[in-house]
């Protein structure tokens, strides 16, 4: 799986109700694909840098998941078919993501846990060990 | 024949570049009060000579400010040319 943010500006005049609704929503539409959600975060209602849709503010929303690329166009899709959504960017964090290793929804935002990876040691004598057969490769 | 004089403006000029000299210091899309310090007045990008970033710094900071702009949380341009 692969591991996206999209961060989305919901329309200011939204109610609390509102932005619940968007969030079951968006994560819903994330889960329903086989997505899995990491982390929503809404942060608060910023003045934009320019006026869109007529708006110069909005609420922030940061959402965090997993999926294929299906999830993001399926996301974006209802995005843009949504009034209450101003305006969405979504960025790939990662390519190759265990959705074991990541914890499902609203864990606040902490580090992703460290991963040891188990180094096999190749005892190698000093001395070129003499194989039965070379390789050769050509590139 | 013209000779050029090498007059130095006082800009606030770094030698190295300030994120290879602190590596904590990440370069995030959504951290706009960092990635005003690359910008005009009017939201221009400023070039790498006077900000005194690396060649892969500066690419890191120009993407994120084209990111930052699209999602609204930095300008495209401030003062409106007339
Ligand atoms: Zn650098």
């Amino acid at each position: 799986m692969r591991r996206y943010e999209t961060l989305f500006i919901v329309t200011p005049d939204s109610s609390e109700e509102e932005l619940k609704a968007v969030a079951d929503k968006f994560q819903g539409v994330v889960t329903g694909m086989n997505g899995k959600v990491a982390s929503y975060d809404e942060q608060g209602k910023k003045s934009l840098a320019y006026n869109v849709k007529k708006q110069s503010k909005g609420y922030y929303v940061l959402m965090d998941y997993l999926g294929q690329a299906e999830v993001v166009a399926e996301l974006e899709r209802n995005m843009r078919l949504d009034d209450r959504i101003l305006k969405y960017l979504t960025v790939k964090l990662a390519d190759q993501v265990d959705p074991a290793t990541v914890e499902a929804v609203k864990p606040k935002p902490k580090k992703e846990a460290e991963e040891t990876e188990v180094i096999e040691e190749e005892a190698q004598p000093p001395e070129a060990q003499e194989s039965e057969e070379e390789e050769t490769e050509e590139d | 024949m013209v000779t050029y004089r090498r007059r130095r403006r006082s800009f606030p000029r770094r030698k190295v570049c300030r994120f290879c000299a602190d590596s904590s210091v990440k370069i995030d899309y959504k951290d706009p009060k960092l990635l005003k310090y690359f910008i005009t007045e009017r939201g221009k990008i400023i070039p790498r000579r006077i900000s005194g970033n690396c060649a892969r710094h500066q690419r890191e900071i120009t993407m994120a400010i084209k990111r930052a702009r699209h999602i609204a949380l930095m300008p495209y341009t401030t003062i409106q040319p007339h």
